[in-house]
């Protein structure tokens, strides 16, 4: 028990060092290489956040979905600790998407916020997951609150596919995709430097989201640890 | 506001809320190793045994 701490410990401490060392590559390539948009100009230099941020968020809710399936097909702790530890992160990166996109939109569109589809939408799937987490502290039999929670998790996922269809399906003020589209590749649709900066910046959020991640599962086992000494004592 | 503003605006106010809630996990993840350490201490363990 003592050996497999001390080496996801170390692990933990790797993927820290990789997610600061591709932040600082991320800076430097999203605000000095990547040219500025020939339409937007410098403001566009966001895009290198709100992507990943975003991309970031749409996969921390699908571990949740992946979790509470698991979960209520398994009745297995670890995977009720894995998806409410996805929906905390999750929580916070879809936040940080609206912050940036409103900051984005104030420039592009001149309004910090408007009710279009895809962004009332994205508001939606955070007040879903900020639902899962209230309803996760406030349920105290915690059976039932990973049940519930289980539950809530993977109809809040169901949200993701409309977030990104929203922009076909009807007229909006967002954008159209730039990278996941299924007409086009990527590199036919952005720009090369401007996809390599975006590139390293989602590598960037990935790192950081597992490093989060994999510290807010320990937490969650340290959780279920004190539970367990304080109902049959210490081993 | 200029473009520039914007931009760092963003940048500072999503690695400033990523740094807080790192440094809040690990507070939080401190204080429940120390409650731990505490549950498993001798005292607490007859404690835990008595009940």
């Amino acid at each position: 028990m003592a050996s497999t701490t001390k080496k996801s410990g170390r692990g933990r401490s790797i993927l820290g060092g990789l997610a600061f060392f591709f932040i600082l590559m991320g800076l430097y390539f999203a605000l000095i290489q990547a040219p500025p948009d020939a339409y937007q100009g410098e403001v566009q230099r966001i895009m290198y956040l709100h992507i990943p941020s975003i991309l970031t968020a749409y996969l921390s809710f699908f571990i949740v979905f992946i979790g509470s399936a698991l979960f209520l097909w398994k009745r297995e702790r670890r995977d009720d600790i894995l998806a409410y530890a996805a929906a905390e992160i999750g929580v916070l990166f879809t936040g940080l998407t609206i912050v940036e996109g409103s900051i984005w939109g104030k420039p592009a569109w001149g309004v910090w916020w408007t009710w279009d589809a895809r962004l009332t939408l994205t508001a939606i799937l955070l007040l879903i997951f900020v639902g899962y987490l209230m309803l996760r502290s406030l349920i105290e039999d915690e059976d039932q609150s990973a049940v519930c929670g289980a539950v809530l998790g993977i109809i809040g996922f169901l949200d993701i596919p409309l977030i990104h269809m929203s922009v076909y399906w009807w007229r909006t003020l967002h954008q159209p995709p730039s990278i996941l589209r299924p007409d086009k590749l990527p590199w036919e649709n952005v720009h090369p430097a401007m996809l390599i900066a975006l590139s390293i910046n989602f590598i960037a959020f990935l790192l950081v989201y597992f490093y989060l991640l994999s510290s807010r599962i320990r937490l969650g086992e340290l959780q279920e640890e004190v539970k367990k000494t304080r109902l049959y004592g210490a081993a | 506001m200029k473009a520039w503003d914007f931009v760092f605006l963003a940048y500072g106010i999503v690695w400033s809320a990523l740094v807080f809630y790192l440094t809040v996990l690990r507070r939080r993840c401190r204080k429940i190793e120390a409650e731990l350490v505490r549950l498993q201490s001798p005292g607490d363990k007859k404690k835990n045994e008595q009940k």
